[in-house]
């Protein structure tokens, strides 16, 4: 929020203000109500800067422009579409009588402000009813404004006794009719007049409503109701009509409470389905058994109607939208019922008395200042790449939306739109940042603010030599440093995952440039892998190891592996074969190695016979003299080992059988090895050997080759 | 049955407010912004324990936004529909103290049979990875 500079005053200084601008209003004739100087009244420069601090021309998205309530259709010359929203002047003309009514309590500004159109929103009239002290609107820093009203003063009505009490047991405030229903949608949303009537709005009035009495409506006025409502704006004319007519009929019930109440409720909407579908209506309250069958297909006829479909807001999920709508129309048709009572405002003086006496704290916020809140929140919406901010909405509806296509070509049902669930993105702005400028002023001001910082330390990053550190410190940072890669490779690897997406919806000439940058970033996060030697030799495998003690690293080298060349892949897997049991000590805690298993097979497919023995050597490191093979037995007893070697044998085996040429098979070093191999699979006990993760079907034949039948069947049931 | 419900149109029905810290409060809401920092009015702290239950009044909280975790209104109708037993506020302290012991009591046993057994749940605050 902004500083105003203005609440740093003293309270007297402001007071002084005021008196001064009654004085200067009241002298001149014209218009110094629209020009807000700084010095003007204190409420209206913060509203205004309130309202310029939201209303950006950026910011004119109509979906934002929605959500905010106060902005009724009754209002606006051109109606809800229209580009009102982009002249602030006829923003501030509408600003003004909310302006006005606010400050009920400080007589100034009815003098201050002359020439303010003649109210036409009664709705905020509410405040001036209102004895509660005066509010500031939103957060002042600095003193309070001054107050008409000292602040402690009761309210005008007395306060029931009843209230004061609930204070401290906090139970319900209001006394509840037996028939509860907030704002019922039994016929989706819209309502026969008589359940209008009924309905207790028990939040607002608590006055426990009779159950017995149901007041009844001829059908003309009920047509003239609903028809008046089908058009989706009630005029006020309308409602006070049907107000009067429903009084009549009750002479027991005070009709000018029935009016408040007709206007606290939602009168029915204009053709917008409940929530979820609106479900079959949930049955009318038991007390007016003998309503429901006569409203009902009286409203089925006019249940049809073209859904006002708001096509700025497409950019919400079809259900937000409903809600908002929803939202809207509720508070629309409450703002419009009370205009309705253009003829008769002491009687909706009275009901809003009602209401203050059983909750006179019940409208601390103002209609404006929760619009403004709800202005934020949708402005957080608004997003210039739904992609990246929103991802898994994205995702998730985009599977949703390919299930039910798919089911619909199947069901042959109506095509529904596909275009929903697409979050439309606003197009991203660039803002030239241009300082404060003043006129008549020599030189340019340096304001530090938001967009231009002023930089107030000079911080230097000074790198301790080798020597002073310790042991400890060094490895730790070895280890951050080692977390630093994995995340930097991270990002280059969700890029590039991200590059088919790109790809489909860029233009033809973009695309080649998009692959030269996908194939760039990929040999990054590969030298990232295998740490930049300036050789073309990798002599250690430091670094990879490094990153393959991490769980995240070897998650991490998993999803790369797949976008690797096959060369580079081989050489990946080699390095891990090579120091496998290192990695399966490593691996104890995290279990995360079977992760690569599956990506490694994808490699394996692809391997020619050369490296894949290479890779068994590195695997079980054979040939070796000696009894002890504590490499094989390591990698024989941790089940990614057990399973990555059953995974190059099995490719082996595949490669050798496809092979046309079967003289190869003496000179092979493969065959050497499979030999070897075979030799210590029959000597480590069976307890010792892990369970695989599956167990290739060809290893048979392969062992077959090597071993006489007796041997075979040892390995079999070893296996 | 009833409508959506809105933070925003601050009817004067009574919000539940879960925070951060697990407690649960319910009252008026009565004013709201855009960090949601909340106004309650006439709020009751209400403490679970098993099928009961225990109200505190507080009075007038206004709560940080960044502590609250989850904001929604109560239905009264089906407020008084609940398994729940409510007892004075005495018991339900006693009770939460009690279940508080015994979580540390479990916690302690846990934490020595893996001692024993060589493993060891590393603490959050040292792991440098997520």
């Amino acid at each position: 929020t902004d500083g105003a500079s203005w609440a740093d005053d003293d309270w007297q200084e402001a007071h002084e203000r005021l008196a001064e601008l009654e004085d200067k209003a009241v002298a001149k004739g014209d218009g110094g109500g629209e020009e807000q100087d700084l010095l003007g009244d204190p409420e209206d420069a913060l509203a205004e800067r309130l309202t310029r601090l939201v209303i950006d021309s950026e910011l004119e998205d109509p979906a934002i422009m929605r959500a905010v309530q106060t902005r009724g259709p009754v209002q606006h010359p051109g109606g809800l579409n229209s580009s009102i929203w982009d002249s602030s002047a006829v923003l501030q003309r509408i600003r003004g009588p909310l302006l006005a009514q606010e400050m009920p309590s400080v007589s100034v500004l009815d003098y201050a402000l002359p020439q303010r159109p003649p109210q036409p929103r009664e709705e905020e009239r509410d405040p001036s009813e209102r004895a509660l002290p005066r509010r500031s609107s939103s957060p002042v820093i600095g003193s309070p404004p001054v107050r008409a009203v000292p602040i402690g003063t009761p309210p005008k009505q007395p306060a029931v006794p009843n209230f004061t009490q609930q204070i401290l047991c906090p139970k319900p405030v209001h006394i509840r009719a037996p028939m509860q229903q907030r704002y019922p949608a039994p016929y989706g949303d819209r309502m026969s007049p008589n359940q209008l009537c009924n309905v207790p709005n028990s939040s607002l009035l608590g006055h426990p409503f009779p159950p017995s009495v149901s007041p009844v409506l001829t059908h003309l006025q009920r047509a003239q109701l609903l028809g008046g409502a089908q058009a989706g704006r009630m005029s006020p004319s309308q409602f006070a009509r049907v107000s009067g007519l429903v009084g009549s009929p009750l002479p027991s019930v005070n009709p000018k409470l029935l009016q408040g109440r007709v206007g606290q409720m939602m009168p029915p909407a204009s053709g917008f389905r409940a929530f979820f579908g609106a479900p079959p209506a949930p049955p009318p309250p038991p007390s007016q058994p003998q309503h429901p069958p006569g409203p009902g297909p009286h409203l089925q006829n006019l249940r049809p109607q073209p859904q006002i479909f708001r096509p700025d807001t497409t950019h919400l999920h079809p259900q937000h939208r409903r809600l908002l709508h929803q939202r809207q129309q509720q508070n629309r048709n409450q703002h419009r019922s009370l205009n309705g009572s253009v003829g008769d405002r002491g009687g909706h003086r009275s009901s809003h008395q009602e209401q203050m006496r059983k909750d006179p704290y019940a409208n601390l916020m103002l209609q404006r200042e929760k619009d403004w809140v709800s202005k934020i929140q949708m402005m957080q919406l608004q997003s210039t790449d739904p992609y990246l901010d929103d991802y898994y909405y994205q995702n998730y509806f985009q599977k949703l939306e390919k299930l039910s296509a798919a089911e619909e070509v199947q069901g042959d049902g109506p095509k529904k739109e596909r275009t929903k669930l697409i979050t439309p993105q606003v197009a991203k702005l660039e803002h030239t940042y241009k300082p404060v400028q003043f006129e008549g002023s020599l030189g340019k001001l340096t304001v530090s603010s938001v967009n231009n910082p002023r930089k107030m330390i000079d911080a230097v990053v000074t790198s301790r030599s080798e020597d002073d550190e310790t042991k400890e410190k060094q490895v730790r940072d070895k280890r951050r440093q080692t977390l630093v890669t994995i995340e930097k490779t991270y990002s280059l690897l969700l890029d590039v995952e991200d590059y088919e997406r790109r790809y489909l919806l860029s233009l033809e000439g973009e695309r080649p440039a998009l692959m030269g940058e996908r194939k760039q970033k990929i040999c990054e996060m590969y030298d990232n892998l295998r740490g930049k030697v300036p050789g073309h030799e990798r002599p250690s495998d430091d670094h990879f190891m490094q990153i393959m003690c991490i769980r995240k690293g070897k998650r991490l080298v998993a999803r790369i592996l797949p976008f690797l060349s096959p060369e580079q892949a081989a050489d990946v897997l080699l390095a891990t074969a090579r120091n496998l049991p290192f990695l399966i000590k490593k691996d104890a805690q995290d279990e995360v190695l079977p992760c690569l298993l599956r990506p490694f097979s994808h490699v394996l497919y692809h391997l020619p016979l050369g490296t894949v023995t290479t890779l068994v050597q590195q695997l079980t490191n054979l040939p070796q003299s000696g009894a002890a093979n504590p490499h094989l037995a390591a990698v024989l007893q941790n089940k990614f080992g057990l399973s990555l070697l059953f995974l190059v044998l099995s490719r082996g085996e595949e490669l050798q059988s496809s092979e046309a040429n079967t003289e190869l098979i003496q000179d092979n070093p493969w065959t050497e090895l499979m030999l070897l191999a075979t030799r210590e699979l029959l000597r480590i006990p069976q307890a010792a050997l892990a369970k695989p993760v599956s167990t290739p079907s060809n290893l048979l034949s392969l062992f077959s080759r090597y071993v006489d039948q007796q041997k075979l069947n040892l390995l079999e049931t070893k296996l | 049955i009833s409508a959506v419900p809105d933070p925003l149109s601050l009817s004067a029905e009574k919000h539940l407010v879960l925070l951060r810290d697990g407690r649960t409060l319910i009252g008026f809401l009565r004013s709201i912004d855009q960090f949601a920092n909340l106004v309650l009015h006439q709020t009751v702290e209400r403490i679970h324990v098993g099928k009961k239950y225990g109200d505190i009044p507080r009075g007038i909280f206004v709560v940080r936004g960044e502590n609250v975790v989850l904001l929604g209104e109560i239905d009264l109708e089906k407020e008084s529909d609940t398994p729940l037993q409510q007892v004075s506020i005495e018991e339900i302290l006693e009770e939460q103290r009690v279940e508080l012991q015994a979580k540390q009591e479990s916690e302690k046993l846990k934490v020595q049979a893996l001692k024993e057994r060589g493993l060891s749940v590393p603490r959050a605050d040292t792991l440098d990875e997520y």
